[in-house]
């Protein structure tokens, strides 16, 4: 499963934090708005119809009232509707309210001599409904309209949901912003731990940063100085045991050179044995070099910029091979690599392909868009079968071809030199068929310049 | 016959060493430190020098050095050391070759024989070319900066011709090996050092060179 990262979990976090907090507060202050403004308006709206009654009452108050007339001179604007029943009959300014227009219960109420007020609604409008008992027959009604104050109500409700948005979305923002600070720390310890997986031993975090991170900071810097320890004590190593090793093969191979050249005054059992003793030295001490190699793999890559056409060209005449083998993409020349494994790869690769193939029929350079730089080696030989194509870079392996075409003259050793090296750079080294038949042994190295 | 001490400590090594040489057809000499070694050469000095790094009393690089100082004769530091930093220092102290033991006597003896080369007369097309304030003498085989002498060694003297000869070419650091070490192929980091020493001697600013510039990626050039 794929878990969310930890910033975007903060960020999430944050943004949903503030959208809860925004929307209570936009909910408390709606309905607090809300309340008391329908509370004002209805009490308006009390006052204003009593004060109406009060004038339809003394305009009835006369012999011969005209009912209609009283009502048409209410000064009421549009807002207020009048409406009185009297004596079972209903008198209204306009045809639209009437009777319907109030509940039973309200005419209930206020014929039996009450005040009452009541929230209705009429056409699809809110309302308020004010019956005010003018005498037992009569009974005065006002409608006020509360449309206005419904559209202010909707007009605060789309304000205030817009803040609680923004809330949140300023709530991730922060989250983002504060992630990205508590998380910087991290950012540069990853940094440097990368720059030291690429070689830059040189490395530290400076723990004067952050009080909070001098633990982080120190541990880290202890961790780097172990490391470099560790790494000069096994370069250390490696240097007295080649030095040690190399010393005694020096004897050997000038005493064996002057064996070679008086061969012709041994017997032939002497000549034997000194063939056997020089063959066995030249072996000996090709597993030294690749043992000392193995041993160095580990330290880290030193790039610089590096002809590798020249070292590939370099390589094929080593094994007395013509160096037009070697073809050159446009950018393939000039590569930020370690010469010194760069050349080892390339060497290890020919050899191979001369030991086990009859030789190299192309050697390639090229430089993807990504900055990988890709060494091949073609030969058409027996090809490796797909079993073996993993084993094959281990330690002391040597393919099942090797055994019947070589024998046992290889180290076992330079493709787990290629590979070793090739992983050092953060590449890797691979073997596929070559679709004209025989191997293709493909090394990637990242640090070409395209 | 060609001359050959060997200054090596370690007394298996030097015997079998100038055993092997012997049946190259050199003559040779064994020294077991360099003081030793210096004495022998000043008395009686051979043709070429092989040194081992590793030396009681004066090391291989003084030892370098003070062979560099009183003469020209082709160095070969033969040693168990293969680190860059190592071979960069012996080359820059003044040595001509760096071979890392064990080393083929085939291969030690093709080298001795291409330092040998080295040391003969260049042909050039014209005897005294002028760069600017240098003057490079083939026939003499001297080196003047603003009339006065360049001490240079043989390898450094050839590799200047070579690079005279083609004044205003580009010659890649294959190319160098090549025509003045005599190698097939060999280590860059050589021809690099040499380069760098001749600057020493010939450049008035040797960190930025007016002569002999390095074009990225290419090799070296020779310029008026």
């Amino acid at each position: 499963m794929n878990r969310l990262g930890l910033r975007a979990r903060v960020t999430a976090a944050f943004a949903i934090g503030a959208l809860l907090l925004a929307a209570a507060m936009a909910l408390f202050s709606y309905d607090l708005t809300r309340r008391s403004l329908l509370d004002e308006r209805e009490r308006a709206a009390i006052r204003a119809a009593h004060f109406d009654a009060a004038v339809v009452r003394a305009g009835l108050d006369t012999d011969t009232p005209d009912v209609a007339e009283v009502l048409r001179s209410l000064d009421t604007g549009s807002a207020r509707r009048p409406l009185l029943q009297r004596d079972g009959r209903w008198y209204a300014r306009t045809a639209e309210i009437g009777a319907s227009s109030v509940p039973p219960e309200l005419q209930r109420m206020v014929r039996s001599g009450e005040p009452a007020v009541q929230r209705i609604r009429t056409d699809g409008q809110p309302a308020l409904l004010v019956g005010v008992p003018l005498s037992p027959t009569t009974s005065y009604y006002e409608l006020t309209s509360l449309r206005e104050v419904e559209q202010t109500f909707q007009l605060v409700g789309l304000t205030l949901t817009a803040v609680a948005i923004m809330v949140a979305g300023s709530g991730a923002a922060l989250g983002w912003y504060a992630t990205r600070h508590s998380l910087r720390p991290l950012t540069a310890v990853a940094d440097a731990a990368e720059r030291i997986a690429a070689g830059d031993l040189s490395t530290r975090l400076d723990p004067a940063t952050d009080p909070d991170l001098t633990r982080l900071s120190t541990s880290f810097n202890r961790m780097v100085e172990q490391l470099i320890r560790h790494i000069e004590r096994d370069r250390r190593f490696a240097a007295d045991v080649s030095h040690e090793l190399r010393s005694p093969l020096q004897t050997l191979a000038a005493a064996a050179s002057v064996l070679d050249r008086r061969r012709e005054h041994h017997d032939e059992r002497t000549a034997t044995a000194a063939g056997l003793v020089a063959d066995e030295i030249a072996r000996f001490q090709r597993l030294v070099d690749d043992l000392i190699e193995l041993a160095r793999t580990e330290q880290p890559v030193h790039r610089e910029r590096v002809d590798v056409e020249a070292l590939a060209r370099d390589a094929c005449r080593t094994h007395g091979l013509p160096d037009e083998l070697v073809r050159s993409a446009p950018a393939g020349g000039e590569w930020l690599v370690d010469r010194r494994r760069v050349a080892q790869i390339l060497l290890n690769l020919v050899e191979n392909a001369v030991r086990y193939a009859g030789g190299p029929v192309e050697v390639r350079l090229a430089c993807d868009d990504e900055g990988t730089g890709i060494i091949e080696v073609d030969d058409d030989g027996p090809g490796v079968p797909a079993p073996d194509r993993e084993v094959i870079f281990a330690r002391f392996v040597r393919g099942r071809a090797a055994h019947a075409r070589a024998g046992t003259d290889g180290t076992g050793l330079g493709l787990a030199l290629v590979a070793g090296h090739a992983a050092m750079h953060g590449g890797r080294a691979t073997v596929t068929d070559r679709p004209e038949g025989g191997a293709r042994f493909r090394v990637e190295l990242p640090g070409c310049l395209p | 016959m060609t001359a050959v001490l060997v200054i090596e400590d370690d007394d298996r090594i030097r015997l079998a060493l100038l055993l092997a040489l012997e049946e190259e057809g050199y003559t040779a000499y064994g020294a077991a430190s360099a003081e030793e070694g210096l004495r022998r050469q000043r008395q009686d000095p051979a043709d070429n020098v092989l040194v081992d790094l590793m030396l009681p009393g004066l090391d291989g690089f003084d030892c370098i050095r003070q062979l560099r100082r009183d003469d020209d004769v082709p160095i070969v530091v033969v040693s168990a050391r293969d680190d860059t930093h190592d071979i960069v220092a012996a080359l820059e102290a003044g040595a001509d070759d760096y071979l890392v033991k064990p080393v083929a006597i085939k291969e030690l003896s093709a080298r001795l024989r291409a330092l040998r080369r080295r040391g003969r007369a260049v042909v050039t097309s014209t005897a005294v070319q002028v760069f600017g304030d240098l003057e490079i003498s083939a026939d003499a085989g001297e080196v003047r900066r603003a009339g006065r002498p360049v001490a240079v060694t043989r390898t450094e003297f050839r590799l200047l011709c070579e690079l005279a000869q083609h004044a205003g070419k580009v010659l890649s650091r294959q190319q160098l090996l090549q025509r003045v070490w005599g190698y097939d192929t060999g280590d860059e980091r050589l021809v690099d050092v040499h380069v760098g020493r001749l600057r020493q001697k010939i450049e008035e600013d040797p960190g930025n060179p007016r002569y002999l510039v390095t074009l990225r990626g290419l090799g070296y050039k020779l310029q008026r």
